[in-house]
């Protein structure tokens, strides 16, 4: 480990997640993603054990709430998670996200959800669904006019006696298709602004939730990805995140970016990992031109290159997730971990996939999987373009545009 | 120095735009899918003279007098716009065409010639990365062991030119495939170009099928420019659609290609799409007039081409967003089809340390 992570907790979480990647994830990842599926044999086993359980606990371990000690001591979720992930993410960041995409919904049930929701969100998730597999969650918040920004929700919530009437529709959805429970964003008063967009926890088979279609993608394949259509669907008004009164909307879904960003970045620096481990395995067997390839500079230079920028990357995601884990204020450096990390996994597929050559081309061959998954990184969570927005706002005060 | 187009040439480029717009980009999603070409694909391009333009007329060809590389450079350009799979297959004939008809014996030129001219596919192998080991026999025969591929086109194709090491020693070699023998695939990108790959042991290739005499560099370097051309093709797709896209997508009340850092993506990428490809005609140009750099220029290019498909086709799909992730818009694909451009043949970038530090010219 490194200078943050002396707590042999974090060695042993490391080992187990990479156990995990190894012997379960890597095994299937190639199949998941030709077949573009979910892998719920794979997602019934982890729950088995422990992993994804709860993704209750899990959000509450990424909010750093976890500590029965009090609020004094530091948390040590943010680190757990950012160790964990890039472990799973380094066996495959689809099945990664398969695994953990029911914590995005997870999370703003367990910050701002009273203990009555509380109880329906995980009660939702209890058993297997009608196709006997795990029951997920999502998240649902990103809209087909609404991307980066946020604050401008199409989707409508009208009070109607002790209901909400939710229309609108929802795009790039995490379990879209298949999720048992939803927590969906919608507008309540346009002229609160962002203030007026609320949370609500809306159960499968609710009249008017219409699951859309899945959505073919570049990678993260075996992670579903669906649009979800709300056709005058009526939420009761307990359902609704943060109860009755003023509440800060959306400002908490933002506050939840900047703890779950690093855990984002973890995962990009994963893929990065997976694709130098295999150039570097290949660099050591090889020869070109009577001399070992990585006698070559060309190629061992890029390897230095891409050595120093996973490091860099990972001390950025540790150092977000320790500050997060201190309760400081870490929204620039979660930006830069998360900004950061994708570039590096980007650059270190790309490169990777060029100095394998032809071989690269294979079918199914785990770089060119890489370099698909990388790509998602720069865009969701928070595009490249928004995390420098961010971080030079904090720099100058000022809006860039 | 001219810059402009002779009338004939604006007619090749206004034909192919035209095709390539109207035919290639229609079929392009649905090729993808499915992983095959459409079969009106080979109708069109035979319509319009693509599969034997650079076989001899006296073979059945419409090759008359010298071949055009600057011509294939614009119409490769033009292809790449439409589908990078499809454009492949189509300029696939070109370089054992040309070879053959330069380098090849009778018997060489009789059993290609008379393939392309009933409707076959010929492909170009160069093996950069030495995975196939290559013995001369005593009666200047080959012994071939090793993995051929996966190239594009060599599923459908009846013959390979491969370009390989006999020892220390540069060999080419008409390949002509076994029929059945090539073992289907089918990669990430350019997934409509029925690649292939064949597992060779010790198969054997008979002395009147390897062409003694063939300058290596010389193939590479047509094959180079028209990769290049093709893959240019691939990044100015990327960058109009990306460009289009960010017009229309308002975000912050405004729309995104108004953010100064997206409109700089889209800016530099241009800039870097237009100086590649005029480094790219000019590569054809010394080409066909035999200049003595030729060989070197056409590496540079591809070089640089390289960089620059595989730099605007990634930031296409970030100028997309979401949206360009999945596979509704077009330039997902064209970030899977980018990879084949910067690796086929070895790694330009290599290729050309490599030669400049192990030749005794010291290239350039």
């Amino acid at each position: 480990m490194d200078i943050m992570h002396g707590d042999p907790m974090f060695g042993a979480a490391h080992q187990m997640m990479h156990a995990l990647a190894e012997k379960e994830i890597r095994p299937i990842a190639e199949k998941h993603d030709r077949e573009e599926s979910m892998p719920w044999d794979l997602m019934k086993k982890v729950r088995a054990f422990g992993l994804g359980q709860s993704a209750m606990l899990e959000a509450r371990r990424i909010a750093g709430d976890e500590d029965a000690e009090g609020e004094k001591k530091p948390s040590r979720g943010g680190r757990l998670a950012v160790v964990g992930v890039e472990e799973l993410a380094w066996g495959c960041a689809g099945i990664a996200l398969a695994i953990g995409g029911s914590s995005l919904a997870a999370a703003p049930v367990g910050r701002i959800g009273n203990e009555e929701q509380k109880q329906v969100f995980k009660a939702a998730l209890k058993g297997e669904d009608e196709k006997g597999r795990v029951k997920v969650a999502a998240m649902a918040l990103s809209e087909p006019q609404t991307g980066s920004d946020i604050s401008s929700l199409a989707t409508t919530a009208r009070k109607d006696g002790n209901h909400w009437v939710l229309r609108g529709h929802k795009q790039w959805i995490t379990n879209g298709h298949s999720a048992s429970v939803y927590v969906v964003w919608a507008q309540t008063d346009p002229s609160l602004g962002r203030a007026g967009v609320r949370g609500f926890i809306v159960e499968r088979g609710t009249p008017g939730l219409i699951p859309g279609r899945k959505e073919t993608k570049l990678g993260i394949r075996a992670s579903e990805t669906a649009q979800v259509h709300f056709e005058d669907c009526r939420v009761h008004q307990d359902m609704m995140l943060g109860g009755p009164g003023p509440s800060e909307g959306l400002g908490d879904t933002k506050k939840m970016l900047d703890s779950t960003r690093p855990a984002v970045g973890a995962q990009a620096v994963g893929i990065a990992r997976a694709a130098f481990e295999y150039l570097l395995e290949r660099v050591r067997g090889g020869t070109l031109r009577g001399t070992p390839l990585g006698g070559h500079q060309h190629v061992a230079f890029a390897l230095a290159e891409m050595e120093m920028e996973i490091h860099a990357s990972r001390l950025l995601v540790h150092r977000a997730a320790w500050m997060a884990d201190h309760r400081m204020d870490n929204v620039s450096f979660a930006s830069m971990s998360k900004a950061h990390a994708a570039r590096t996994a980007q650059l270190v597929t790309t490169r990777a996939m060029a100095l394998l050559g032809e071989e690269a081309l294979e079918p199914g061959h785990p770089v060119e999987k890489w370099y698909r998954d990388a790509k998602i990184y720069d865009i969701f969570e928070g595009t490249g373009q928004i995390q420098r927005r961010i971080i030079a706002k904090n720099l100058t005060g000022v809006n860039a545009i | 120095m001219d810059f402009a187009l002779d009338d004939e040439q604006a007619l090749l480029v206004a034909t192919l735009r035209r095709w390539s717009e109207k035919q290639l980009r229609a079929w392009a999603a649905e090729a993808d899918r499915a992983a095959a070409a459409p079969a009106q694909l080979w109708k069109s391009a035979g319509e319009l003279g693509l599969m034997v333009d650079a076989v001899p007329e006296a073979a059945g060809g419409l090759l008359d007098g010298d071949y055009s590389h600057l011509a294939r450079a614009l119409r490769g350009y033009e292809l790449g716009r439409g589908c990078a799979a499809m454009a492949a297959l189509v300029e696939s004939n070109v370089e054992p065409a040309l070879a053959v008809a330069r380098w090849g014996s009778a018997a060489a030129r009789d059993s290609l010639f008379s393939a392309l001219g009933a409707g076959r596919l010929a492909g170009f192998a160069h093996d950069f990365y030495e995975r196939l080991a290559v013995t001369a026999d005593a009666r200047g025969g080959l012994a071939v062991s090793g993995r051929l591929g996966p190239l594009p086109g060599l599923a459908a194709a009846s013959h390979v030119l491969v370009s390989a090491r006999a020892g220390e020693r540069p060999v080419v070699f008409l390949l002509a495939v076994p029929a059945g023998r090539a073992a289907p695939a089918t990669p990430s990108g350019w997934r409509a170009a029925a690649w292939g790959s064949l597992a060779l042991e010790r198969f054997e290739v008979a002395p009147e099928m390897v062409l003694g005499g063939a300058a290596v560099e010389e193939i590479l370097a047509w094959y180079r420019v028209s990769l290049a051309a093709r893959g240019l093709g691939v990044a100015a797709a990327a960058i109009e659609y990306a460009a289009a896209y960010a017009e229309d997508r308002i975000q912050f009340g405004q729309p995104i290609g108004r953010f100064q850092s997206l409109a700089r993506m889209r800016d530099s990428n241009q800039t870097a799409i237009a100086a590649a490809r005029a480094y790219v005609l000019q590569a054809a140009w010394e080409i066909d007039r035999g200049a003595a750099g030729a060989a070197d220029t056409a590496s540079r290019a591809r070089d640089l081409a390289a960089e620059v498909v595989s730099r605007a086709t990634i930031e296409a799909v970030q100028i997309h967003g979401g949206y360009g992730f999945v596979n509704d818009f077009p330039v997902e694909k064209l970030m899977r089809d980018a990879r084949a451009f910067e690796v086929l043949g070895g790694n330009e970038a290599f290729a050309r340390v490599l030669a400049q530090t192990t030749s005794s010219r010291g290239g350039a």
